[in-house]
């Protein structure tokens, strides 16, 4: 590296060189944002999608924009208001996510703003919503900041966020014994967020908990064998963990390699997910508690089986959580620009407030007051039925359970 | 905090070097005769871990497909490396570094890409031969089966790496480039057809790193860039270029990481990073003489 600098006969002219390479890979690069723009016509409504197209996190991106391409056929089939969409790839960087929007905003002149996979990249995009007055649907970044402390006109979120993940974990858990607890997670926002709302819920429900020890790893590791080792020499009674994505199923399977979850309990939000299940095969570990927004065989209702059934039809593949995420984005919009009678964001805007609507896991409601979108929350365990590894003893927890109350949301927003 | 865990979790500490080792010696070596810092050697491991798992889903998960995912998955990348190298590398090795780093990075953005086309965004994972599952006792201590096996391999390709480089005529041929490229070419050797060979070499390397780890893990994107970090601190700790430095490295890495784990869990994951951080700060050069 050091003989690198000395190599450089005229400094300047490489640096131009240099500098124009980086150039037409960022202009290639760019043109890897696919677009499926139509003509443009201005009563449609035109939403820009910022989302993780590559790496790790792409297939939740996936799942949430083929779920609101069906809102979007679903809402233009019935005769309602059509909605046009292009797509941007921020890369799972929040930089490359806020550059995405303004450029979205100002040459593609979209009216919506959708997206982020990313919570940071969430909250980036949110405030640049919020600076320029374009509504901005959060599909995908679970930060409980994006509609709490941070929250503003111009800010919706269609998923369960952090807080009430954290919430929901902490209902289940104190409908155990278990008293020592071991937290965990991956060191990000994400893992941080749940486990500490999980826990200020769970001292406020059972305040003899008792705290033993933390671990956090790092997103992407790889080998957790030397993590579990630790805690298990710890011994406590249940070990609660905040990891998402792959780091979920690399935890799953060391889990179960281990044999830790045989001697001690553990908690994670998604771990009976098909998307942590299916990879896993015979190697999924039981004993494993859980929450999970929405599953595609629970609940076990008509309306849930055709959304199902249409997604199938469209992609050939089940829905996960994301599917339904981006899907009720879709449906949200077009409702409340139904509802509006107009194509302006003000008056959707309006309209998305309080709006409840009709989904695969029963009613949904906008909250008016937060934009946080309120849906049901089930949690069981995983085990074994007939000799196939599956979530068991599925309970519903109804939104005023783990919803956040609207109390705490204004303190929240008062520090702010 | 008993002997037992404290001697388990040395074994999975060194475990996890072979790991570093594995991939970070084939970094070190084109970084020391090819003189190229390879950005793209963690996209090269990711390939080794998704062909692993392609062989594997193949024979239907068994044993049959693991132990031959281990056999072709990193010949496989060896044969892709070569095309990089032939195809690509070679136009610019008289070209600037920076030249270089651009050109194998954007190897990396197309190696994402591709294995996205090829393979789809979903999670994968593969199995761990019964053989090699679940835990055994070694006085007291218990160490997972899979850790043990890396904890044999990991020696041995060592081993076959000190016996190609010292004791044949083409590794002191390699080692000769990397000490003076242009004396080689006096000698009447074609030098870069050596450069081949390395890279095809830190290719398999690489392509083995990745077959090793994919049954233990989420085969997914992104794989590249976690790896990538650890296998540049490795070898710049250890001497750039330097076999036997990335070794001793890998296995202060893993087992201070593992130590790391045990005893301050809440911040494990600075661990590398300071240690990367006290020894340059004690020897800047690298632990054993760099190539460079």
């Amino acid at each position: 590296m050091v003989s690198m600098v000395g190599k450089i006969r005229s400094r300047s002219s490489n640096l131009i060189k240099i500098g124009s390479m980086l150039l037409i890979i960022a202009l290639l690069v760019t043109g890897c944002g696919n677009s499926s723009t139509t003509t443009a016509d201005k009563k449609t409504i035109k939403v820009g999608i910022v989302d993780t197209y590559t790496g790790g996190a792409a297939v939740y991106a996936k799942d949430s924009l083929d779920g609101f391409k069906l809102a979007v056929k679903e809402i233009a089939a019935k005769g309602g208001p059509t909605i046009e969409f292009v797509t941007r790839d921020d890369e799972f960087k929040p930089d490359k996510s806020t550059s995405w929007a303004k450029e979205l905003v100002m040459k593609e002149n979209v009216d919506f703003l959708a997206g982020t996979t990313n919570s940071a990249a969430s909250l980036a995009v949110s405030q640049f919503a919020k600076e320029n007055k374009v509504p901005f649907i959060d599909w995908g970044g679970m930060s409980d900041k994006v509609t709490g402390a941070a929250g503003h006109r111009y800010v919706f979120s269609t998923l369960p966020n952090t807080a009430i993940i954290g919430k929901a974990g902490a209902v289940q858990l104190s409908k155990t014994p278990y008293k020592k607890i071991w937290l965990a997670g991956s060191d990000y926002e994400y893992g941080h967020s749940v486990i500490s709302n999980l826990w200020s819920n769970l001292t406020a429900l059972e305040p003899d908990v008792n705290k033993m020890g933390e671990t956090w790893w790092r997103v992407g590791e790889t080998d957790f064998t030397p993590y579990i080792n630790a805690i298990r020499s710890a011994k406590p009674d249940v070990l609660v963990v905040g990891t998402g994505g792959a780091d979920m199923v690399a935890f799953m399977k060391a889990l179960k390699a281990t044999g830790l979850a045989q001697e001690i309990p553990v908690w994670a939000h998604t771990s009976y997910d098909p998307a942590t299940l299916r990879p896993l095969g015979d190697q999924a570990p039981e004993n494993v508690l859980g929450t999970n927004p929405y599953l595609s065989n629970y609940p076990d209702t008509a309306e849930n089986k055709a959304f199902v059934e249409a997604f199938k039809k469209e992609y050939n593949r089940e829905p996960a959580a994301f599917a339904l995420y981006g899907y009720m984005g879709g449906e949200f919009l077009g409702q409340a620009i139904k509802k509006a009678g107009s194509t302006d964001k003000e008056k959707i805007i309006d309209a998305m407030e309080g709006l409840v609507i009709d989904t695969p896991v029963g009613k949904a409601t906008l909250r008016k007051e937060d934009h946080q979108v309120a849906i049901p929350m089930t949690y069981g365990v995983i085990a074994k039925v007939d000799g196939k590894i599956a979530a068991t003893d599925l309970h519903t927890l109804s939104p005023e359970e783990i919803m956040p109350s609207i109390d705490e949301i204004q303190k929240l927003r008062a520090k702010q | 905090m008993d002997f037992a865990t404290l001697a388990s979790q040395l074994f999975i500490g060194l475990s996890r070097g072979m790991i570093f080792f594995i991939v970070s010696a084939g970094l070190t070596l084109i970084f020391g005769v090819l003189r190229i810092t390879n950005f793209a050697h963690g996209s090269l491991y990711m390939l080794g871990a998704f062909i692993a798992y392609s062989i594997s889903i193949f024979f239907g998960q068994g044993p049959n497909g693991f132990w031959l995912a281990l056999l072709v998955a990193p010949i496989a990348v060896m044969l892709i490396s070569l095309v990089i190298e032939r195809g690509l590398l070679r136009f610019i090795y008289n070209q600037e570094h920076l030249m270089q780093m651009l050109l194998t990075y954007s190897l990396v953005l197309i190696a994402g890409d591709l294995v996205k086309i090829i393979w789809g965004t979903e999670f994968k994972s593969m199995n761990i031969p019964t053989i090699l599952r679940g835990s055994f006792n070694l006085w007291g201590a218990s160490l997972p089966s899979y850790n043990a096996f890396l904890l044999i391999v990991g020696p041995i390709v060592a081993l076959g790496l000190w016996l190609f480089l010292s004791r044949t005529h083409l590794g002191k041929i390699c080692r000769a480039t990397a000490t003076d490229r242009e004396m080689v070419d006096i000698l009447g050797i074609d030098s870069t057809r050596v450069f081949a060979l390395v890279f095809a070499m830190g290719g398999w390397l690489a392509g083995l790193g990745g077959a090793l780890i994919a049954p233990t893990t989420t085969i997914s994107m992104g794989m590249d860039a976690n790896i990538i970090i650890y296998a540049f601190l490795i070898v710049v700790i250890g001497g750039l270029g330097n076999v036997w430095g990335a070794l001793i490295s890998s296995i202060i890495m893993g087992v201070g990481e593992a130590l790391g784990i045990l005893f301050i869990p809440g911040v494990a994951i600075i661990i590398p990073y300071v240690i990367a951080g006290v020894l340059l700060i004690i020897k800047p050069s690298g632990l054993l003489k760099s190539a460079w």
